[in-house]
C-alpha cells in the first residue's frame, strides 16, 4: 500500500475490519453459525438438483458393479 | 517381568458421560447429551415418508439401505433442512470422526433424527440473516465486502473451507468486491 503520511495510513478499511472479527464472541459464533447452516443448505439442495438424475443414474451403475 | 495385573478389578468403562456445566468459553462446545430419539413422535405422512426414502436411498453407495453418519447432514439439506454440524452430531451422539465415516444409519433410525431438527424452534428465516449479515455492513448502505465476509465465514461459527466459500460466493460481488446482502440472501432461501 502506497502511504504518503502516517495519518492517511489509518485508513486500511480492510485491515481494520478484519481487526474487528469477534472471534471469542459466543453470540457472534451462534450467529454465524446458524448462516452457515443456511447458506450449506442452499450449497448442498443446489448441488443436488442437476445432480438428481446423474445421482440415480450412477447409483445404478454402482450396483451393476 | 510381567506387569502386576489386578484380576479382582473390574474394568470400568469408560462411558462418553454428558458434559457437566457447559464451560463459559466459546471453545468447540463440550459434547451435550445425545438426544434421545426413541422419545420423538415422528409426524411425517405416508406421501412424506416416501419422499424421504426416496432422497434417503440417492445417498446410499453401498446398496445396504443405510447411509454414512457423515451423509446424514447433507440428507437433511436435500430435504429442505438447515441443520448446524453440532445439531447434527448431538442426534449422533456426539460421533468420533471414526464413527462419522463408518458408522451407518438406516432409514427407520433417521427418520426420529429429521423430525428433531425440523420441530427445532429458533429456525432461521430471511430477516435472521439478513440482520446477521448487516453487523459487517459498515457503511450501513445495504453491502458488505466479499472479502470481509469470506473471512467472517473461515473464522466464525462452523468454519467454512475456502472451496464451500468460493461455491457460495461466485458471482455474488459486484465489481467492487461487495455484496448486496439482501439480494444475496434471497438467492440463498429460493433453492
Amino acid at each position: 500500500m502506497d502511504c504518503h503520511n502516517q495519518e492517511e495510513c489509518s485508513r486500511p478499511q480492510e485491515e481494520e475490519d478484519i481487526m474487528d472479527i469477534p472471534l471469542d464472541d459466543p453470540e457472534a459464533n451462534r450467529a454465524a453459525a446458524k448462516i452457515q447452516a443456511g447458506f450449506r443448505g442452499h450449497m448442498t439442495r443446489k448441488k443436488m438438483k442437476p445432480e438428481d438424475k446423474a445421482e440415480g443414474e450412477e447409483r445404478q451403475e454402482d450396483r451393476g458393479q | 517381568m510381567a506387569p502386576k495385573k489386578d484380576p479382582k478389578a473390574p474394568a470400568k468403562k469408560a462411558e462418553p458421560a454428558p458434559a457437566p456445566a457447559p464451560a463459559p468459553e466459546p471453545a468447540p462446545a463440550p459434547a451435550a447429551p445425545a438426544v434421545d430419539l426413541s422419545a420423538v413422535k415422528v409426524e411425517f405422512s405416508a406421501d412424506q415418508i416416501e419422499d424421504y426414502r426416496e432422497a434417503f436411498g440417492l445417498f446410499d453407495r453401498v446398496g445396504d439401505n443405510k447411509v454414512a453418519y457423515n451423509q446424514i447432514a447433507d440428507i437433511m439439506r436435500a430435504l429442505g433442512q438447515n441443520p448446524t454440524n453440532k445439531e447434527v452430531n448431538k442426534l449422533l451422539g456426539n460421533p468420533s470422526a471414526d464413527d462419522m465415516a463408518n458408522k451407518r444409519v438406516e432409514f427407520e433410525a433417521f427418520l426420529p433424527m429429521l423430525q428433531t431438527i425440523i420441530n427445532s424452534p429458533n429456525k432461521a428465516g430471511f430477516e435472521d440473516y439478513v440482520e446477521g449479515l448487516r453487523v459487517f455492513d459498515k457503511e450501513g448502505n445495504g453491502t458488505v465486502m466479499g472479502a470481509e465476509l469470506r473471512i467472517v465465514l473461515s473464522t466464525l461459527g462452523e468454519k467454512m473451507t475456502e472451496a464451500e466459500i468460493d461455491a457460495l460466493m461466485a458471482g455474488q460481488e459486484d465489481e467492487n468486491g461487495c455484496v448486496n446482502y439482501e439480494a444475496f440472501v434471497k438467492h440463498i432461501m429460493s433453492v
